[in-house]
């Protein structure tokens, strides 16, 4: 019998406790549905994201580092961006460091009465205060950790830039390398409990029971995985192999969503950065595929003594969307100079990235003038000056640039221009202009983000059959529950064409953990319902969310969306989710 | 001829670790990757610098001539073996060997040998690791 432990940290006494979970693992079978459930018991739905109270819970699932690509770790917290649940997930190490620390679960509360950062290694956990590590950016922090803490077998480090300090609610918390919990904040509040970093190791593992069925089963996987095609983009070109595609079809959110075809895709697509910038791919411990594509910059620093440097930064779809088509940038260099100085202070890549094109297009028309700007004038395509902007934002240097690292709904807010604010429920967008479908996926997916739901393959899908809107809004949200499943096991979701319900019984049964197809439907049902119902305690509804005026006038992929579609369309869905929820009222403390 | 483990292309590895999986999981039946013969390294700050250590099969072993209670001894064809009843834990070996190729099991205070079985090198998605025939 497989048994759970969960690790809590009380920041401010420094006190810390370890409990076996398994009773909740086998209820809320692990990842994000084991720490929605910790989250939703743990934190009064009323109080300040940054409040010492407000937990952070770090969940692994019963198959990390038993099945191939089955790699990351659910973060839950209530969002500060978007005042509700604040979830992200990432790969790296940390699943496999957590495992061999022996805990499942992770759970932070507290403050620590200064800048530290939590060394964990079995059952030695220390809080240590690091006041030399302040505003040492994310990359520095992890070279200094990684030479400090000698830790057991394989560490992770889990670390915030300067921007995680400086309580910006879109700032990320970096994994090992090139990996992040990026979304809704997690940086912001993991600065708000003086958390500058979280090393883990250890040395505990789980024993191999039936070693013939276990074997043939990873075999069977690992083969498919490795030697089919089912995954080979993502190692080969990458999500960056939408850029070109996605362009053709008008679905590349271009000069803060204005168009979708970016006349400059070609110079920034996954081709033109595999061929002359990709330096090599690397992966999350316990993946074959290796889809962080990690690019080269190669500058002269001193040209007349022939002095040069050489960056490392990884890119993706979503990055070069935010800093390249979404802001009119066509030079591979630029992008990866911009990435580097995002990846430096330690903000959300795509939220910075659209509240800069906000910036852009306020200042055009006149919200914003040289006054803000510190007479720095804002122009699509300048990374130059998006390099300054962001130079500025690091120093604070004054109101107008400490708003832009709260995001773009808080700047619309304070200057105006909400209209072309381009974020949901207060989450900026991601890079899918394809059609209605992207947009009612960010709105309705339990983190507005286009990994809830995939509305955006939704419309590709409505390009090519004849599916009616109600049909296609009940594939969307079918997507949305049953990701439930992927995330709490938790699954990368670049393999969810491999693990199906079936072969997901048959890896549970291999470890001796017992889950039923239909037990598994009924648990994804009730924990998408107890995510919203705790949304709504934290005072999100469905009426809320709304379409900013900018997007009606886009054409994309799919045509055009007017508010009308876009009100029916939440419609649809809330009452979906409506059942669900229903299924989880006795699950709320 | 006999057949030696051999890192035969180290700048593919992508540190997936899926090598050192396998390794636990074929020799030690354990879900980790502390219980492999052989490391991938990696080094802070460097993205995507990996350095793979596995055991160099040497004819004449530093780690057992280190050996005080010769329960580490040459291999035939290359590498060693181990006699865990008259391993002492001193963990000597593991200091004798420079490149760091031996590992040391934490939990059982002994080295994990290398058995240059292959089974890291059929996991390997990117021909990292090989088992190759090498002149006795």
């Amino acid at each position: 019998m497989k048994q759970f432990w969960m690790l809590e940290v009380d920041l401010s006494t420094g006190e810390s406790k370890r409990t076996e979970v398994t009773r909740l693992f086998d209820k809320w079978l692990g990842g994000t549905g084991v720490a929605t459930k910790l989250l939703v018991d743990n934190c009064p739905p009323d109080i300040d994201p940054y409040a010492p109270q407000a937990p952070v819970v770090f969940a692994i699932g019963p198959l990390n580092n038993v099945f191939p690509v089955i790699t990351k770790t659910a973060a839950l917290f209530k969002s500060p961006l978007t005042g509700d649940l604040g979830e992200s997930h990432a790969g790296g190490r940390f699943s496999l460091a957590l495992y061999e620390s022996g805990n499942h679960v992770l759970l932070l509360r507290g403050k620590a009465p200064s800048l530290s950062y939590i060394v964990i290694e079995n059952d030695t956990v220390l809080i240590k205060p690091c006041n030399s590590l302040k505003g040492m950016s994310a990359l520095a922090s992890e070279r200094v950790l990684r030479d400090t803490e000698e830790g057991l077998g394989k560490r992770s480090i889990v670390r915030i830039g300067p921007a995680g300090e400086r309580l910006s609610p879109i700032a990320c918390a970096t994994v090992d390398s090139s990996r992040h919990f990026g979304r809704l904040g997690l940086g912001g509040v993991l600065g708000s409990k003086n958390i500058k970093a979280i090393v883990v190791s250890g040395s505990r593992y789980w024993k191999i029971e039936e070693k013939k069925k276990y074997n043939s089963l990873y075999t069977r996987l690992y083969k498919e995985i490795v030697h089919s095609d089912s995954m080979a983009k993502y190692h080969d070109l990458g999500t960056a192999m939408n850029v070109i595609p996605l362009s053709k079809i008008n679905g590349l959110p271009t000069r803060n969503f204005s168009q979708g075809f970016f006349e400059g895709a070609e110079k920034i697509s996954g081709e033109e950065f595999a061929t002359t910038r990709l330096a090599q791919q690397i992966a999350c411990a316990g993946c074959q595929i290796g889809c962080i594509h990690v690019a080269t910059l190669r500058e002269a620093f001193n040209q007349a003594h022939h002095m040069y440097k050489t960056l490392k930064v990884s890119y993706d779809h979503e990055l070069i969307f935010a800093w390249g088509s979404n802001l009119s940038i066509d030079s591979t260099d630029m992008i990866l100079k911009l990435l580097q100085a995002v990846e430096k202070q330690g903000w959300d890549g795509i939220s910075m990235g659209v509240t800069m094109a906000w910036a852009t297009e306020a200042f055009q028309r006149g919200l914003i003038t040289e006054r803000e700007t510190d007479g720095l004038i804002l122009n699509f395509g300048d990374g130059e000056v998006y390099l300054k902007v962001l130079n500025r934002i690091a120093q604070g240097a004054n109101e107008f640039f400490q708003s832009l690292e709260k995001g773009a709904s808080y700047c619309a807010k304070k200057y105006g221009g909400k209209d072309f604010a381009i974020a949901f429920n207060a989450n900026e967008a991601p890079g899918y202009s394809t059609g209605p479908f992207a947009f009612l996926g960010y709105a309705t997916g339990v983190r507005h983000s286009h990994l809830d739901n995939a509305g955006y393959s939704i419309d590709q899908k409505v390009l090519t059959t004849s599916i009616s809107f109600e049909d296609a809004i009940k594939e969307m949200y079918d997507e949305g529950v049953w990701r439930m499943v992927m995330n709490s096991l938790v699954a990368c979701l670049f393999a969810r064409t491999v693990y199906d319900v079936k072969t997901i019984c048959e890896a549970l049964e291999s470890v001796g953990i017992e889950w039923s197809a239909e037990q598994i439907g009924e648990f994804s049902h009730r924990l998408h319902g107890l995510k919203y119902l705790f949304k709504e305690k934290c005072g999100f509804t469905f009426d809320k969310l709304a379409l900013p005026e900018k997007l009606t006038r886009v054409y994309m992929s799919n045509g055009k969306v007017d508010q009308e579609m876009f009100k029916r369309g939440l419609e649809i869905y809330r009452k979906f989710v409506e059942s669900d929820m229903e299924m989880a009222i006795s699950e709320m403390p | 001829m006999a057949k030696l483990m051999r890192v035969i292309n180290r700048d593919q590895c992508i540190g997936c670790y899926s090598c050192m999986n396998a390794c636990s999981r074929a020799w030690e039946s354990a879900l980790t990757v502390e219980k492999a013969a052989l490391r991938v390294k990696n080094y802070p700050g460097v993205e995507g610098a990996f350095s793979v250590r596995i055991c160099y099969g040497c004819t004449e072993p530093d780690c057992a001539a280190v050996c005080p209670t010769r329960a580490l001894t040459p291999r035939k064809g290359g590498g060693v073996q181990l006699d865990k009843t008259k391993c002492v834990g001193c963990g000597s070996c593991i200091k004798a060997c420079v490149p760091g190729a031996l590992q040391w099991d934490i939990e059982e205070k002994h080295p994990l040998v290398c058995r240059h079985c292959g089974i890291c090198a059929q996991f390997c998605p990117n021909d990292v690791l090989a088992l190759v025939e090498v002149e006795e």
